[in-house]
């Protein structure tokens, strides 16, 4: 039996390293789009596109552009001579958020009366919209504040005092590359297995596999573990990549990669699945993006679970990805260690092995 | 072009597509699912964000604080704590996503007209929605006791196209792009690459079908599909999901012809490098689905990118009709503001379609 296993495994392992395109794509998905996504995608409102309108032109107005010009938040486009024009300029695209300073500011300020500005922002992005509109008034605060001097208002006050924590740095980085890792393993791990078993039925060979003694079972474990293996080998250059965006891995090396390589297993496990139910290559790719997109933004990867609907919140508890997306966060950036994280792993293990067995008993029933 | 010999191939691969069911079904109800669970799943929306409080203080002054967050409509109060590993546990479990922690002598600092520190912890796992609990944290704290200084600047947002900041209002314009260039391309990519694959291709090269009579007969269906996809995303959009159409529809739907052509071009140029289905499908998702979720606008702000990868997101076409969409659907966005956009798209769908055919050509030669 083991020679039988043995036989088929290099079989497969050299199919698997023969396609050169293939290995390049799994490759480019573990790390330059690791890389790309960890430069690019951010949350965070930078250098946002601000057109600034000074009606007022005088020094208290000057000393509120000049506030919102050096801070980081947003980036000085132009100054529109009109209200008008600066609402072209959104219209268009040009700018993202306009500051409007009436005539007659330094004259109320003078005075102590209250003097308003307005903000126009561009409402089309609701996320980006929202976080501009607070670091704008954290930016107006801090300009009162030097105006009247520091004494006065900081009296009787409470002054909130923030700390973030697991990521201190509030940076999206971190987290894009965690979820890139789990999503690359997620579609190579699932896509994999269920093409190289539907080609064998499409091309017929299934059928000279089923009238040698092969079992079911050893036909999967050898068509499956090649896409394992080779899961957790890409994992080492994705690691590496982490480690330089200054993530290090803050749990033990043996227990990720088991972790990871449960993962894989139930990844794996529904390309098998999808394989059991599909008769063409086709059907086969189509149905594993099927599952693939939900599953993908319904496990945390792009907008944490708990802002979901409770039935949604649920049902992503069978999602494998979920779990593996909580050991990560958790490895990484929490520094939690396998007693908090057993649960997750006991998931794995209940979807993985579930999984497999309702594969490999569609297998037996349609006939391998 | 004779019309015959192209009406053979389109009947041939309409047939193809509607003997497998599951082909259909994925075309048909996926763009749906997408827009149900990017309607009502994913939301970047922050309320009710779970928080906890460790009151060292305990003084009504001290409740009243806890009080105002939890009365905020942004956060629910799950727990108080009495001890700092208390906290840190919340925060490990995930049962917090912010703790309110207020010093002793909170209420007496404050009465001596002093600054009364009070610290904001915050899990910023999550640093999207971090950013946002953040922001409404400091604004509760400090409006607890309105500064009484006289006079000073106060700003007056006004927030265009989308006032109440509705996250369905600004994903589903952006979605009509992502949804676009996620199956148009993949479908046509695995049909040719399944000609390909059997060999039936062979076969092609030896009738007298010219390479732009069966390229168009097997495009055409597939556009055919893919335009059905717009409008069934562009009625649920609108009607069930209620999201303002502020400019023109025809111009909408002229803009997703010439993408779905250009989405459909990629597909094509996808399955003339590949051999197989499965590395099809594979280059099909990584230089269709991923840049268009990614690096087109449609979630992530593309200014806040650094500078070469802003010019990375223009070498594909999503950027471009994620930005014509949300003008005209948002800003109700006409001719004489998008032309340049439009343009550049036109220019780059007629560029796919002539490098794909050139390389047809040259295999068939």
């Amino acid at each position: 039996m083991r020679r039988r296993l043995i036989g088929l495994l290099a079989k497969e392992m050299i199919q698997f390293l023969r396609d050169r395109l293939m290995l390049v794509l799994i490759l480019w998905l573990y790390t330059v789009e690791v890389v790309i996504c960890a430069l690019a995608l951010s949350f965070e409102v930078e250098d946002m596109p601000i057109a600034i309108v000074d009606l007022d032109r005088s020094a208290a107005s000057r000393a509120l552009v000049e506030r919102f010009i050096v801070g980081e938040s947003f980036a000085l486009v132009g100054r529109p001579d009109s209200v008008a024009q600066a609402a072209s300029w959104l219209q268009a695209g040009r700018a993202r958020i306009a500051l409007v300073i009436p005539d007659g500011l330094q004259h109320d300020l003078a005075r102590g009366e209250p003097a308003t500005v307005q903000l126009l922002l561009d409402g089309t992005n609701s996320n980006i919209a929202a976080q501009a509109r607070s670091n704008a008034l954290g930016i107006v605060a801090g300009f009162n504040a030097s105006q009247n001097g520091a004494g006065v208002t900081a009296a009787g006050r409470a002054v909130p005092v923030t700390r973030v924590w697991y990521n201190s740095n509030q940076s999206y980085t971190p987290f894009v590359v965690l979820s890139m890792i789990g999503l690359a393993a997620l579609m190579v791990g699932m896509i994999h297995p269920a093409a190289s078993i539907v080609r064998e039925k499409e091309h017929g060979t299934i059928e000279q596999l089923r009238v040698t003694p092969i079992s079911t079972w050893e036909l999967l474990v050898a068509k499956t573990m090649p896409t394992v293996l080779i899961g957790l080998v890409s994992v080492f250059p994705s690691l590496l990549i982490v480690w330089w965006f200054g993530v290090p891995l803050r749990g033990s090396l043996f227990v990720f990669l088991l972790l990871t390589g449960l993962f894989l297993v139930s990844a794996v496990a529904l390309g098998v699945l999808v394989s059991a139910f599909s008769a063409t290559l086709q059907q086969a790719l189509l149905v594993s993006f099927f599952i693939l997109f939900p599953m993908m933004f319904l496990s945390g990867t792009l907008a944490p679970v708990e802002s979901m609907p409770d039935v949604l919140q649920a049902l992503s508890l069978a999602s494998p990805l979920r779990h593996y997306m909580d050991i990560l966060l958790g490895m990484f950036l929490k520094g939690t260690s396998i007693d908090v994280l057993w649960p997750q792993a006991g998931a794995l293990i209940v979807i993985g092995v579930g999984l497999f067995c309702i594969a490999a008993i569609v297998f037996r029933r349609t006939g391998v | 072009m004779k019309w015959h010999r192209l009406a053979a191939v389109m009947v041939k691969e309409s047939r193809d597509v509607l003997r497998d069911p599951i082909t259909v079904a994925v075309a048909l109800l996926m763009p749906l699912i997408m827009l149900f669970l990017f309607g009502y799943a994913i939301s970047l929306d922050v309320d009710d964000v779970a928080f906890g409080a460790l009151d060292l203080d305990q003084t009504p002054r001290s409740r009243a604080l806890v009080d105002r967050f939890a009365r905020s409509g942004y956060f629910s109060l799950v727990g108080e704590y009495r001890s700092d590993r208390e906290v840190e546990g919340a925060l490990q479990d995930n049962s917090a996503k912010l703790i309110l922690v207020i010093p002793p002598g909170f209420t007496r600092t404050m009465a001596r007209g002093e600054a009364a520190p009070v610290q904001v912890l915050v899990d910023g796992t999550y640093s999207a929605t971090a950013n946002l609990i953040l922001g409404y944290a400091k604004a509760i704290v400090a409006g607890f006791a309105p500064p009484v200084a006289p006079g000073g600047v106060s700003l007056e947002p006004r927030v265009w196209y989308n006032p109440s900041l509705s996250s369905v209002t600004f994903v589903v314009p952006g979605l009509f792009g992502v949804i676009l260039m996620a199956f148009p391309p993949l479908l046509t990519a695995l049909a040719i690459s399944r000609e390909k694959e059997t060999g039936s291709i062979q076969q092609i090269f030896a009738s007298p079908l010219t390479a732009a009579e069966f390229l168009a007969g097997k495009l055409i269906p597939y556009g055919i599909i893919a335009f059905a996809q717009i409008v069934m995303v562009m009625a649920v959009g609108f009607a069930w999901f209620g999201v303002p159409l502020r400019g023109s529809l025809a111009l909408l739907v002229a803009v997703g012809l010439v993408y779905v052509f250009c989405t459909v071009g990629i597909g094509l140029l996808v399955s003339m490098v590949t051999r197989s289905q499965l590395v099809a499908m594979l280059l099909a998702l990584i230089v269709t689905m991923m840049p268009s979720f990614l690096f087109s606008g449609f979630l992530f702000p593309i200014f806040t990118m650094p500078y070469f990868l802003q010019l990375y997101t223009r070498v594909f076409p999503a950027r471009y009709f994620v930005d014509l969409s949300r003008g005209i659907v948002l800003k109700g966005a006409a001719l004489p503001d998008l032309w340049p956009t439009i343009l550049l798209l036109l220019a780059y769908t007629v560029a796919i379609f002539a490098l794909a055919v050139w390389r047809f050509r040259k295999k068939v030669a």
